[in-house]
């Protein structure tokens, strides 16, 4: 099933002679277990491809059909983008972006309080996804005593905890060693497989990508089809 | 989720410093509030306590306690004659310093027409009133006088046969109750040398106007200053008689003015009191803004501390309501609990201040009010900073 589907996506800033395109022409469709990266070197519009994705950046043409619900065409559709992205979308960052004052169990409950789920229910949730990542143990910990590698697992929980359609990761493993980052993959590759989720993953380190469906290459705003 | 507890708890210290800091301003906005209405209730004290139908004094002038007035003592006479009048009563006030019991005491002394006389003490604490015409006294116990004691007054020595604690004067000194002429005495009584200085230099100028030396010493006794002047005459009215007449007809026929008590009142808060009150007003005022400006810095520093975290929620789809409560919630934590340890500080210490500090539920409600209202535009720039906060921040950046 088709979670994501993009048609003739563009994107300028500016106007006149101080337009710049950051994206045109972006095609891209990603079914239910897929895995997906998104490579590209710096400047060729990966970030400015996931704001769009994350429904955050407006696009300047194109279309966007998010889980069959027409999100954007020649302007937002009318959608409560806030709601889309805390009902169907899940997040993990580069730098973990856990929420400092909150414990690694309390981060996980966080999206689940949003969406309105019962306490009891949410705490089990909760628990049962910090398991699945291997830290219930470290549960009740401020993320500031957390490893890396740890906080990492927690903020991969947290965007779980809304059983999201889509796992937005965005250099995941940026901030992590050799080891920690390729353990992360595999955990957003177990997350695609078993979960009915597709996951994007924007990274540019082509070693972290083995065993994706689909690689996007970007390059100066464009698909590469010399990559394809 | 209760986002603002849990923020807090990680910034305990500061969350208790400020509130500590705060709370201290809130308190001096309470004291001020207490003050506030210490000094108007002292300013009134006695007049409320003597409330007699009409206060007579000096035409054009609004005393006793306002302003000075001073009129001859047989005026009491005069008014006592006018049609409608059952009593009245010579009153004199004047404020003085003694030294009483080896210390230097401000205090205020009221003469009047004893022991029957309207102005004298209304309840006694312990001892009796005023029952002979010379050297007996009534005081305030924070006088630091003792019942039987006997106190040093110019010449003479009084005895204290009767305390009472009605008497504060209008500048919440203590006050002292003589009969009229003693307290006359008290007051124009003058050194022996003085005296002596003051009729030979009478002496001189009349004989350098002519005068020959005998009619000069013949002339001394009546040019000597009047001793017998007071401050008002203090009426009660029949049974019966209307007010406003009894005044007007003070007014017309014996050149005086004439007030109800709750003119006098009138007089006190549009007059000596009112200066003090605006001034009051203006350091709450400044306080107040002081408070708020601390509580908005605050707060919009935890805002800017968490505006990663707060573009973080804003992706992950919270909605803005959440990002409000956040920093509503803090702003009024804060601005609670400071204001509820200026309330427990000023419960516990008023009693300490020198001046009377009468704290009232209802001030403190309406304090409350104000710095709640504070509380919530304190918020307001740490609110503003926080939803305009770009959710894209929390993916580093657009």
């Amino acid at each position: 099933m088709e979670v994501l589907q993009i048609e003739g996506l563009a994107k300028t800033f500016g106007t006149g002679h101080l337009e710049v395109r950051a994206l045109a022409d972006i095609d891209l469709t990603v079914s239910t277990n897929e895995l997906v990266a998104l490579l590209g070197p710096s400047g060729s519009g990966k970030t400015t491809l996931l704001l769009c994705i994350s429904l955050i950046l407006e696009p300047t043409a194109g279309k966007i059909v998010f889980d069959g619900q027409t999100i954007f065409q020649q302007g937002w559709a009318g959608v409560d983008m806030r709601r889309v992205r805390r009902e169907k979308i899940g997040f993990v960052f580069q730098s973990h972006n856990l929420i400092p004052f909150l414990t690694a169990k309390q981060n996980v409950l966080f999206p689940l309080s949003l969406i309105g789920q019962e306490r009891e229910a949410a705490e089990r949730r909760a628990m049962e996804l910090l398991d699945y990542m291997e830290i219930a143990d470290r549960a009740d910990f401020l993320p500031a005593v957390l490893s890396g590698g740890e906080q990492q697992r927690v903020a991969i929980a947290r965007a779980l905890a809304n059983n999201a359609k889509l796992i937005l990761a965005d250099e995941p493993t940026a901030a992590l060693d050799t080891q920690r980052g390729m353990r992360v993959m595999a955990l957003l590759k177990k997350i695609a497989r078993e979960n009915q989720s597709a996951v994007i993953v924007v990274t540019h380190d082509v070693r972290m990508i083995e065993g994706f469906d689909h690689v996007v290459h970007l390059k100066d705003g464009r698909l590469d089809p010399s990559q394809a | 989720m209760d986002l603002a507890v849990h923020d807090l708890k990680q910034h305990r210290g500061r969350f208790i410093a400020t509130v500590f800091g705060v709370g201290l301003l809130f308190t001096i906005v309470l004291a001020m509030n207490g003050l506030y209405r210490g000094n108007i209730q002292e300013g009134l004290a006695l007049i409320k306590a003597t409330n007699p139908d009409l206060w007579v004094v000096e035409r054009n002038r609004g005393g006793p306690f306002n302003e000075q007035s001073t009129l001859p003592e047989q005026y009491r006479y005069s008014v006592q004659t006018t049609p409608g009048v059952e009593q009245a009563s010579s009153f004199i006030y004047y404020s003085v310093e003694r030294r009483i019991g080896g210390q230097s005491r401000h205090f205020s002394i009221i003469g009047y027409d004893a022991p029957n006389g309207l102005g004298g003490p209304r309840s006694i604490l312990a001892g009796r009133g005023i029952s002979h015409a010379h050297y007996e006294m009534v005081a305030h116990p924070k006088l630091g006088v003792r019942l039987g004691e006997q106190v040093a007054l110019g010449l003479h020595t009084y005895t204290v046969v009767g305390l009472t604690k009605e008497a504060i004067s209008p500048d919440g000194e203590p006050l002292v109750y003589l009969s009229l002429p003693d307290a006359q005495e008290v007051l124009f009584q003058r050194d022996n040398e003085e005296i002596r200085a003051g009729r030979e230099r009478l002496l001189r100028d009349l004989t350098a106007r002519g005068v020959s030396a005998s009619q000069a010493e013949r002339l001394l006794e009546p040019l000597q200053p009047d001793t017998h002047t007071i401050n008002a005459v203090l009426v009660r009215l029949r049974p019966g008689a209307d007010r406003a007449t009894v005044a007007r007809s003070i007014e017309k026929w014996l050149y005086l003015s004439a007030f109800s008590t709750d003119d006098e009142v009138e007089l006190m808060l549009k007059g000596r009191l009112a200066s003090m009150t605006k001034q009051l007003l203006l350091f709450r005022t400044l306080l107040l803004v002081i408070s708020v400006v601390i509580l908005a810095l605050v707060v919009y520093t935890f805002t800017m501390e968490k505006i990663r975290s707060i573009a973080v929620m804003k992706l992950i789809g919270a909605p803005n309501r959440v990002i409000v409560r956040l920093v509503m919630e803090q702003s009024l934590l804060l601005t609670v609990s400071a204001f509820a340890f200026g309330v427990v500080v000023i419960q516990n210490t008023y009693a300490l201040f020198p001046r009377t500090i009468l704290p009232l539920p209802a001030d403190h409600l309406m304090t409350f009010a104000i710095a709640i209202t504070g509380g919530i535009l304190a918020s307001v720039l740490g609110l503003w900073q926080a939803l305009t906060t770009e959710p894209a921040m929390a993916l580093g950046g657009g």
